[in-house]
């Protein structure tokens, strides 16, 4: 009871600074958001005017009056195979680094001794940014036909390339995502672990239920949300992902940052630059409709992470 | 005596899973540093392909821009987020909410796509400078960056901080420099790396707006010599986890010197 009303009390102590932030920032009070304004400038130069323009311009034909001409092609071959490829390569990369990245952040988390898990925490984060073209380097120079990784695997009796493996595909390009793709899982999912707080399942515990309980009714319905919006974050950084795909695919496979890059190289007519921008913007779209969720999850969780 | 039992078995559960991913993250490092080694054959080894890169003059002029790059983006990213997320922590704490949800907008937007259009926007006398880069670095670092600080600032409760040494009588001059300062070094510190390693290892941005950057020459050098270029990758990521566990150790002595403050 007690606390329902201390609950109410703070509710609208927030509706009524939520009023006050309204005139704050566009109203009389602009002297008062003065000190945000660098960082307000800097992101529209760096980063909301390029959007923008790639939204204007894909919009345009080569004189420059209004088409939708751009994003229709973005429905036909080979673009609409781009697309795909790069959707499907976005949600299997983040399956195949999700599952696992989970676990170990889980196991890490329950077990680990502090030193284990500064260590882990350092070690996830160069791997997460391991990413580009040392990644695919690596992975050519162990799993390559005559790579120390393929060859031992050979004397234990499994022979890649006897199964007609090859890196340079599309399973090829999600081995390698997820060296970097389980480091980002255990990055972005370890704070939703380290909110489960331990005195849930003392509580838990102390009422009678046993771990497979805790775990089923109370840990996973808790933590579900925060593993579907770490997943959506890997699928963007997957669908994404330039640098190595670059390295690794030889043109076989079409992949939506791949021909943006070609198209930005400059060997192609003006009229092309603006297909250019309507696949960029293709992306953006992809990336919002995961995100989005992604935001939405994070602000309700962030609710009883704090 | 069964909770204990359940406890060690879950424990070496635990153990296993870590071995496994140890052997994982080590198969292709340790498969690519043995090919580096290689020479000619599978059986001679020796250190050619390192000596190879100092050999290149392109090493030293491409490093060296990639340092310039990183430094000015460490700098534009001090100057820019430290003073706005100490402000958004002592004054502004309504427009937290606001400022993350703007500077999250980076992880979202896919890099090739920024890549696009700041070379569509951006004015010519601004994309005839490297430093380009360094801001456009900045942006893509600020999620990160602004995170850190973030959260740094919100675990020392900087506004208590800020009121109990106004209260006590320091002047501005002695909250900054001995109050604010010495407890969000640590979350700065972060920041700064973060910035730094994301600027070190680019490819994407560095690529589509065809400037000659350390990672951009390790793709050209591999159609020259791909010993010399996993020789490269190795010796890259050995210098990016280098740097990263002594950020680990500097970070891990002044958190310990806090909670014994």
């Amino acid at each position: 009871m007690a606390k329902d009303l201390i609950l109410a009390t703070t509710r609208s102590i927030a509706k009524e600074t939520g009023a006050r932030k309204r005139t704050g920032l566009f109203g009389i009070g602009l002297r008062n958001t003065f000190p945000l304004f660098p960082l307000l400038i800097f992101l529209s130069i760096f980063f909301l005017w390029p959007i923008g323009a790639v939204f204007v311009n894909a919009f345009k034909n080569n004189d420059g009056s209004f088409t939708w001409a751009n994003y229709q092609l973005l429905f036909q071959a080979p673009y609409n195979r781009a697309f795909y490829n790069s959707i499907r390569l976005g949600f299997i990369s983040a399956l195949v680094g999700a599952i696992p990245g989970a676990l170990i952040a889980i196991a890490i988390q329950q077990r680990g001794s502090v030193r284990l898990k500064k260590l882990i925490a350092s070690i996830s984060g160069v791997l997460a940014n391991t990413g580009g073209v040392p990644l695919a380097f690596m992975f050519l120079a162990a799993f390559g036909p005559e790579g120390l990784a393929t060859l031992t695997l050979k004397a234990i009796g499994l022979d890649l390339y006897g199964h007609g493996f090859t890196l340079f595909s599309f399973w090829g390009l999600v081995i390698i995502y997820s060296y970097f793709q389980i480091p980002i899982m255990v990055i972005v999912f370890t704070p939703a672990l380290d909110s489960l707080r331990r005195e849930w399942r003392d509580a838990a515990h102390n009422l009678g239920a046993s771990n497979t309980q805790f775990w089923l009714r109370v840990g996973i319905p808790l933590l579900t949300p925060s593993f579907l919006a770490s997943f959506l974050l890997l699928f963007a950084s997957g669908f994404s992902a330039f640098a190595t795909a670059r390295a690794m695919t030889v043109g076989n496979i079409a992949l939506v940052p791949l021909i943006i890059g070609t198209l930005l190289d400059g060997n192609v007519t003006v009229n092309q630059f603006n297909l250019g921008y309507a696949l960029a913007m293709g992306m953006i779209i992809v990336a919002l409709l995961a995100m989005i969720p992604y935001l939405v999850i994070q602000a309700r969780t962030s609710k009883w992470q704090r | 005596m069964a909770a204990l039992k359940k406890r060690s078995f879950s424990q070496s559960l635990s153990i296993i899973l870590l071995i496994l991913i140890g052997i994982l993250i080590a198969l292709p490092l340790i498969g690519a540093t043995e090919f580096s080694l290689r020479d000619g054959g599978r059986a001679k080894h020796n250190f050619h392909s390192y000596t190879w890169i100092f050999k290149q003059e392109d090493f030293f002029i491409n490093a060296t821009t990639t340092f310039e790059i990183a430094l000015v983006a460490l700098l534009v990213t001090f100057i820019l987020m430290v003073p706005t997320v100490a402000w958004l922590h002592i004054y502004g704490k309504k427009y937290i909410r606001f400022v993350e949800i703007i500077t999250v907008l980076p992880l979202i937007i896919p890099v090739v796509a920024l890549a696009t259009g700041a070379q569509l926007a951006l004015p010519g006398w601004l994309q005839s400078t490297k430093y380009v880069l360094s801001m456009m670095y900045v942006v893509l670092a600020m999620p990160f960056t602004f995170r850190a600080l973030d959260i740094g600032m919100r675990g020392v409760q900087l506004e208590v901080l800020v009121a109990a040494g106004r209260n006590l009588g320091a002047s501005w001059r002695a909250v900054i420099l001995k109050v604010i300062t010495p407890v969000i070094l640590p979350s700065i510190f972060a920041a700064l790396f973060l910035t730094v390693a994301l600027s070190l290892g680019e490819f994407t941005l560095a690529q589509l707006l065809h400037w000659n950057t350390f990672p951009t020459w390790v793709a050209v050098a591999a159609q020259g010599n791909i010993l010399g270029a996993t020789a490269l990758s190795v010796g890259s990521l050995l210098a990016a986890w280098l740097l990263l566990f002594s950020f680990t150790f500097f970070d891990r002595k002044k958190t310990n010197h806090q909670e014994a403050a």
